[in-house]
């Protein structure tokens, strides 16, 4: 259960974005979660109404927004989408660093981090 | 429940860029530096419970010590039965309860390693709580992650926990003596492994044969 952890930390900040002057009202976050990352959207969901709990920000909706894997290639310049693993006898298809094109080992250039984009507010 | 309702010119968006994964990230990249500074190496272990990480470890440990200065940080949720038996072995061990914590974070890595006199080390295991999804998102500081997977977790070990291995540098099949028994084909797990990522090292070992672990030592001491 990170998510916990992911969601005190978002909390901490926009608590802490609320709270300095002038005083505001949140009343939307939006968050983005990469692909390659492993946050559970419905578990930091869940987290978010837990954590906010009593606080200033308590109110407030969480929005969660997908952010696409790309990886790119050192050995033959590919960048893009991922290779995905089709059978893998998961929910979906999984995101791997196998090139698609040459096979080789690629880096991820996106979809690895788990970032506040907005928060919409009124000033109070 | 109280409903704040404005007219639309009054609510403002504010655009950010703030990375919720930056604070730990951050702390890791400042332990990697102590660490550099002493010339120490470290290598998290991470792996189910049961998988053999401890037992790996203290392989590793009496394989080593007498080569290296070697300090073992243990993770446990709760108990201490881990660090005790590697402690025999007369090496620093630091226990860290997490108290029910998932995962080991950089900012315990940073307590543990004030804790020790970094001064006559060349390596630091860090063993990680048995869990094979929520460390992948806390780097710690080392130099390498190790995933130990064991064939009694089944065929499926690696396709189920795929971003486990996204960020590992190294992979463990472990208790390879048993693959026939639990009929489960270490050849394709390691399949697996390099379908996720191509590059990836993959060490087949037993801690009971002794099978794998001067590799898994040479590997080490390599990073």
């Amino acid at each position: 259960m990170h998510e916990l952890s992911i969601a005190s930390a978002l909390v901490d900040n926009v608590v802490k974005f609320a709270n300095s002057p002038p005083s505001k009202k949140v009343l939307k976050v939006l968050l983005q979660i990469g692909e390659f990352t492993c946050v559970e959207p419905e578990q930091l969901l869940f987290c978010y109404s837990v954590a906010t709990r009593e606080t200033s920000i308590e109110d407030s909706v969480l929005e969660i927004e997908q952010v696409a894997a790309e990886v790119r290639c050192l050995h033959c310049g590919y960048a893009g989408p991922p290779k995905y693993w089709d059978d893998a006898l998961a929910a979906k298809p999984v995101a791997t660093l196998e090139c698609p094109t040459c096979g080789n080992a690629t880096e991820v250039t996106h979809g690895h981090d788990c970032t506040i984009r907005t928060i919409r507010y009124i000033e109070q | 429940m109280i409903k704040i309702e404005a007219s639309p010119e009054e609510i403002y968006d504010i655009e950010l860029e703030h990375s919720l994964l930056e604070a730990n990230a951050k702390l890791a990249e400042k332990n990697r530096a102590v660490l550099d500074r002493n010339g120490i190496t470290a290598i998290d272990f991470m792996g189910a419970i049961g998988s053999g990480k401890t037992t790996l470890i203290t392989r590793l440990v009496e394989k080593l010590k007498d080569r290296v200065g070697v300090a073992v940080f243990n993770g446990d949720a709760t108990t201490s039965s881990d660090a005790d038996p590697i402690a025999a072995y007369g090496v620093p061990v630091v226990q860290i309860a997490t108290i029910n914590g998932c995962h080991l974070d950089a900012n315990v890595v940073a307590k543990a390693c004030a804790r020790i006199d970094l001064g006559k080390l060349r390596l630091i295991f860090i063993e990680n709580i048995g869990n094979l999804i929520c460390p992948a998102e806390f780097p710690l500081g080392s130099k390498a992650r190790v995933v130990v997977v064991s064939v009694t977790e089944g065929p499926y070990m690696v396709r189920k926990h795929p971003h486990m291995f996204l960020g590992a540098q190294l992979v463990v099949i472990n208790k390879i003596e048993l693959a026939e028994t639990m009929d489960v084909s270490v050849e394709a797990l390691t399949g697996d492994v390099h379908k996720l990522k191509p590059d990836l090292r993959v060490i087949p070992t037993s801690c009971k044969t002794g099978a794998g672990i001067d590799d898994v030592a040479r590997a080490i001491l390599a990073v």
